[in-house]
C-alpha cells in the first residue's frame, strides 16, 4: 500500500549518476511510498537494456561530437537525451505498480498546459498524433519503476542524426528500436519550461496519490551505493558487453584488391574474424584474424591489433584507414 | 493455467526440477501469462555463479523488463541457448523452455509444491 508520495530532482545531468540514482532509488527507497524521480541527461543516448549499441545508434559520431551513451535497465528502444528532455521515474512497490495511473500524472501536467496529451499504445504519450513521451518499465522483485521522457525542446536534429541506421553492415540479435514521428512540447505551447513541467508534474502526482509531496533526502548508505553503481554505468562492459551478439562486415576495393571483414561480435568482444581477400596471400589474411580476434570491437583496439603484425605498410594503411571510416 | 505436480516452484515464479545433483530452472505458466509476449531473454554464461534469491539474468517482454530470479545457489552448467532465437518459446511451452541447469545446488529459497503454488498465485492474480 502506498502511504506517501516523495520527491527527487537530481542536479547533475551525468547520465551513468542519474541511472544509478535511480536504481538506489528503485533498491533501497522508501517501501512504503511511490517516489517521483525527476532528472535529465546531457548529450546521451540511452539505449534498452537488451539492444545492440552500435545497431541503434551511430556510436562513433555521437562520441565523437562529445556525447555519451548509457545503457539503462527498463527494455524498448534507444532514445536521446539532451537539457530539452525532462525524465521521469515513478519507483513503487511491485503490487502498486499501475501504468494507466502513472501515465495519468504525466497526462495531466501537460494538459495543464493546454497540450492534448492522448496515451497512444502501452509505451507512448501523443499529442496530435506527435510523439513527446516514450515510456519503459522495469521489475526486480517486490519493487519496480515506471520511467519516461519528456520532449520539451530538445535539439531533434541531434536526435534524428544519433538514432539513425548505422551506414556500416551489422546484424544483430537483441530488441529494435521502433520509430516514430516526434516532435517537442514548447512547439506546441511555448510557454512550458523545465521548471514549469516539473511543478505541474508534482501536482498532478499530489492529485493523482492523494498525498503531499515530500523531498526525498539520499542517506549515506545512499549516496555511497550511488557512486559504486555509477561506475556499473559508465563501464565498457555494461554498456558494450550486453549479450546481445551481432555480426559486422565491411568490404573496399584498393588498388592491390578488393577486402572484406566480417567480424562476429560478444559481449562487445570480437570472438571470429573473417578476413577474405582476392589480393592477399592466405597467411596474411590469417595475420589479420588473429590480430582482431579477442580484441574489444572498437576502432582503437582494432588498429591496435592491426599495428602489432607484420604486413606490407601500404596494406596495413589501407586496411587502418577503412576501420577509421567505420560506424564503431 | 498448468502447474505440473512434478516440479516444484519459488514465490519469484521460477520453476525447478531436481534431476540427480542437478536443477533445472525455467518461468511458471503464470510467470510467462504475467509478463506478456517475451521478446528477449538476457542469458546467463555457462560457468557463471548463481545465488539463491538474485537474479541471473533478465526476460524483455512487450511489458517491461523483469528479473530472473534464482531459486538456488550453485555454478550453471548448461544454458538453453535456444531461447536467444526464440524467445518466445517461454510464453508456447514455458515447462518445456528451460532456462540454466545448476549443478553444485548448496543453497535454495524456500519452494512450494504444486498445490501450495497454485494457492500461492490465486492470491497474486
Amino acid at each position: 500500500m502506498i502511504s506517501s508520495l516523495y520527491i527527487y530532482s537530481a542536479s547533475g545531468s551525468d547520465p551513468f549518476e542519474n541511472l544509478a540514482r535511480e536504481q538506489v532509488l528503485l533498491e533501497r527507497g522508501p517501501a512504503d511510498g511511490v517516489v517521483l524521480y525527476l532528472w535529465q541527461n546531457q548529450n546521451t543516448v540511452v539505449i534498452g537494456r537488451n539492444q545492440n549499441a552500435w545497431k541503434e545508434c551511430r556510436l562513433s559520431l555521437l562520441e565523437e561530437e562529445g556525447g555519451r551513451l548509457a545503457r539503462r535497465l527498463s527494455g524498448g528502444g534507444a532514445v536521446f537525451h539532451d537539457l530539452g528532455n525532462l525524465n521521469f521515474t515513478f519507483l513503487l512497490p511491485r503490487e502498486d505498480f499501475d501504468i494507466p495511473k502513472q501515465l495519468q500524472v504525466i497526462c495531466n501536467a501537460c494538459r495543464s498546459f493546454g497540450i492534448p496529451a492522448e496515451i497512444s499504445g502501452r509505451n507512448d504519450l501523443t499529442a496530435a498524433g506527435l510523439k513527446f513521451s516514450g515510456n519503459a518499465f522495469y521489475k526486480s522483485g517486490s519493487r519496480a519503476y515506471h520511467h519516461g521522457t519528456l520532449l520539451l525542446n530538445a535539439d531533434l536534429d541531434k536526435l534524428t542524426r544519433y538514432l539513425s541506421p548505422p551506414k556500416a553492415k551489422l546484424e544483430a540479435k537483441g530488441v529494435a528500436s521502433v520509430r516514430s514521428r516526434v516532435e517537442n512540447l514548447c512547439v506546441m505551447e511555448p510557454s512550458i519550461t523545465k521548471e514549469a513541467m516539473m511543478r505541474q508534474l508534482i501536482t498532478a502526482a499530489e492529485k493523482v496519490y492523494d498525498f503531499t509531496a515530500q523531498e526525498l533526502v539520499f542517506t549515506p548508505e545512499m549516496t555511497a551505493e550511488t557512486a559504486r553503481l555509477t561506475e556499473k554505468y559508465a563501464s565498457r562492459e555494461w554498456r558494450l558487453g550486453a549479450n546481445v551478439p551481432a555480426a559486422f562486415s565491411c568490404q573496399q576495393t584498393f588498388p592491390w584488391g578488393t577486402v572484406s571483414l566480417e567480424l562476429q561480435v560478444e559481449r562487445g568482444i570480437i570472438t571470429h574474424a573473417g578476413v577474405f581477400t582476392d589480393a592477399m596471400a592466405w597467411e596474411l589474411s590469417q595475420l589479420i584474424r588473429q590480430a582482431l580476434e579477442g580484441r574489444e570491437f572498437s576502432r582503437s583496439a582494432m588498429q591496435e591489433g592491426l599495428l602489432s603484425i607484420q604486413i606490407q605498410p601500404d596494406i596495413r594503411d589501407d586496411v587502418l584507414r577503412m576501420l577509421a571510416e567505420q560506424e564503431i | 493455467m498448468n502447474f505440473p505436480a512434478e516440479l516444484k516452484y519459488s514465490k519469484d515464479h521460477e520453476w525447478v526440477k531436481f534431476e540427480g545433483d542437478t536443477a533445472i530452472i525455467g518461468i511458471s505458466d503464470f510467470a510467462q501469462d504475467a509478463l506478456g509476449d517475451v521478446v528477449f531473454v538476457n542469458l546467463p554464461g555457462e560457468g557463471d555463479e548463481v545465488n539463491a534469491g538474485e537474479a541471473f539474468g533478465d526476460v524483455e517482454s512487450v511489458k517491461a523488463v523483469s528479473d530472473l530470479v534464482s531459486p538456488v545457489s550453485g555454478t550453471i552448467v548448461a544454458v538453453n541457448e535456444e531461447l536467444a532465437d526464440a524467445p518466445e518459446t517461454l510464453n508456447s511451452d514455458p515447462y518445456g523452455a528451460w532456462i540454466i541447469k545448476v549443478e553444485g545446488v548448496t543453497a535454495q529459497e524456500e519452494l512450494l509444491d504444486a498445490a501450495a503454488y497454485e494457492a500461492f498465485c490465486a492470491e497474486e492474480a
